[in-house]
């Protein structure tokens, strides 16, 4: 099997496996109970968010778990914008969001927010000087995601986050899902950041956000003190324990990993650049671990299906919105054809050049075969 | 005449022509039928919204006159629906 949708989600590291199946089994106390099992599991978690915090440059109460990215996501921008309505409804985004970001901010919309999405480059990076001109008097939210999870776009967060320091009633979020372990980024003027671990060779189910302190939310699950009172529920020991896990290891790496996966990235593109089929969407400031290309005259889902074929796995776009067309491509090239068209490549260190070779030897197979098909047709 | 409306919630261009939809309803009177495509898959089959959202599509009697796709700016769609025969609410 050739697994090329890292960007989906990841395999779990086995050192995280096991110590999920080691705390899962020895922690299987309530960390809220007062008896000395449940202070063995507080212990525990106290001693995860203390190296999570450490490793992201932030402080431990800053630290929210969620299911996911997600519910972060969702908690970040419904809090804010429930917690501070009454200093304005005006919240500003990108059309590169994911869904969990659109979709909360829909939700918003429909209760009465308002919602203005900053202009793009022709790299598709946010055009700083049109978000100035976006932030309003009654702007209490700008939500934009470090690493777009179609095309890979790399947004200035830092620059962004500087820009807005100086409207202090104003909240920056990102969504740092494909950036956690992958690229640099500093979270000091952020206020909200959200991932989750599955993107890190962690366990599907658990996520953070991270909140600056001095920040107050509205919960989206109330129920009283979890791990903090922005969260409730009995807090999953096992599955916090693994999401430290998880990040620790892909800290020790990440510098490593990511000259290996750049250089996959640029041998990928090399190989594909003068194809007179492809048109490779991705740009110089993408995310080397994001290929994204389209082929013009063959839908996506067939392509994949025809490397599904050859035991091959690759993505038609995020695998999470339902309808065929690429938003970000379309915003990049406003070109139906490549919008249509898209196929998104996601590398991990865990990728080897052999496998490459093999995508690229039935990638091309395959669209000669599928363009003469279409043409016959 | 009325409009089925069908949008997604993960949509960029959806929640921007949401907002000038709502500007549009200020100044004129037409029912609109929202539809949501994946909460009302059934129903916005029967239309085949295909790959561009959101579809605005015009009905007549049921019979479909026009249908729009994607963003489109607010005059140009003012200069739509009074080809379509729509008329200010004040007018």
């Amino acid at each position: 099997m050739i697994y090329l949708d890292y960007a989906a989600t990841t395999p779990v590291d086995d050192e995280v496996l096991d110590t999920f199946i080691k705390v899962s089994k020895n922690y299987m106390a309530n960390p809220n109970s007062l008896h000395k099992l449940g202070v063995k599991a507080k212990e525990l978690i106290d001693a995860s968010t203390a190296q999570v915090a450490k490793i992201l440059h932030v402080k431990e109460s800053e630290i929210i778990y969620t299911s996911g990215a997600s519910e972060a996501n969702n908690t970040a921008i419904k809090g804010i914008c429930l917690k501070y309505q009454n200093r304005g409804k005006h919240i500003i985004t990108t059309k590169l969001e994911h869904s969990s970001v659109t979709g909360a901010i829909a939700y918003l919309q429909t209760q009465g927010y308002d919602v203005d999405f900053v202009e793009l480059d022709s790299y598709g990076r946010v055009d700083l000087d049109n978000l100035k001109s976006l932030i309003r008097e009654d702007t209490i939210l700008v939500s934009i995601a470090s690493v777009n999870s179609e095309v890979g776009i790399i947004q200035p967060i830092e620059e962004i986050a500087n820009i807005l320091k100086e409207y202090p009633k104003v909240y920056f979020h990102t969504d740092i899902t494909q950036s956690v372990g992958k690229i640099n980024f500093d979270l000091t003027n952020v206020d909200l950041a959200s991932f989750s671990a599955q993107k890190i060779y962690g366990i599907k189910g658990v996520g953070c956000l991270i909140k600056k302190e001095s920040i107050k939310i509205e919960p989206l699950i109330h129920g009283g003190k979890s791990t903090t009172i922005y969260r409730s529920g009995t807090p999953a020991t096992a599955l916090i324990v693994s999401l430290a896990k998880a990040l620790r290891l892909i800290y020790e790496k990440k510098e490593s990993n990511y000259n290996y996966v750049a250089n996959l990235n640029s041998y990928l593109y090399q190989k594909l650049k003068d194809c007179k089929n492809i048109h490779i969407n991705s740009n110089e400031y993408c995310s080397p671990y994001i290929f994204n290309f389209s082929i013009p005259g063959i839908k996506p889902e067939t392509m994949l299906h025809a490397l599904e074929m050859d035991d091959i796995f690759i993505s038609t776009q995020t695998a999470c919105s339902s309808n065929t067309k690429s938003l970000a491509v379309y915003e990049l090239f406003h070109e139906e054809k490549y919008a249509n068209s898209t196929i998104r490549v996601s590398l991990s260190h865990l990728t080897t050049k052999e496998e490459l070779d093999i995508f690229i030897d039935k990638l091309l197979s395959n669209i000669e075969r599928l363009l003469v098909f279409n043409e016959g047709r | 005449m009325k409009v089925v409306k069908i949008t997604a919630i993960w949509c960029s261009a959806c929640l921007i022509m949401n907002k000038i939809w709502k500007q549009i309803l200020e100044k004129y009177d037409i029912e609109t039928i929202e539809l949501d495509l994946d909460m009302d898959m059934e129903e916005v089959d029967n239309y085949k919204p295909g790959d561009i959202l959101p579809v605005f599509i015009f009905l007549d009697n049921e019979k479909e006159i026009k249908r729009i796709t994607g963003e489109v700016k607010y005059d140009d769609l003012v200069k739509i629906l009074e080809e379509l025969g729509f008329s200010e609410k004040n007018s």
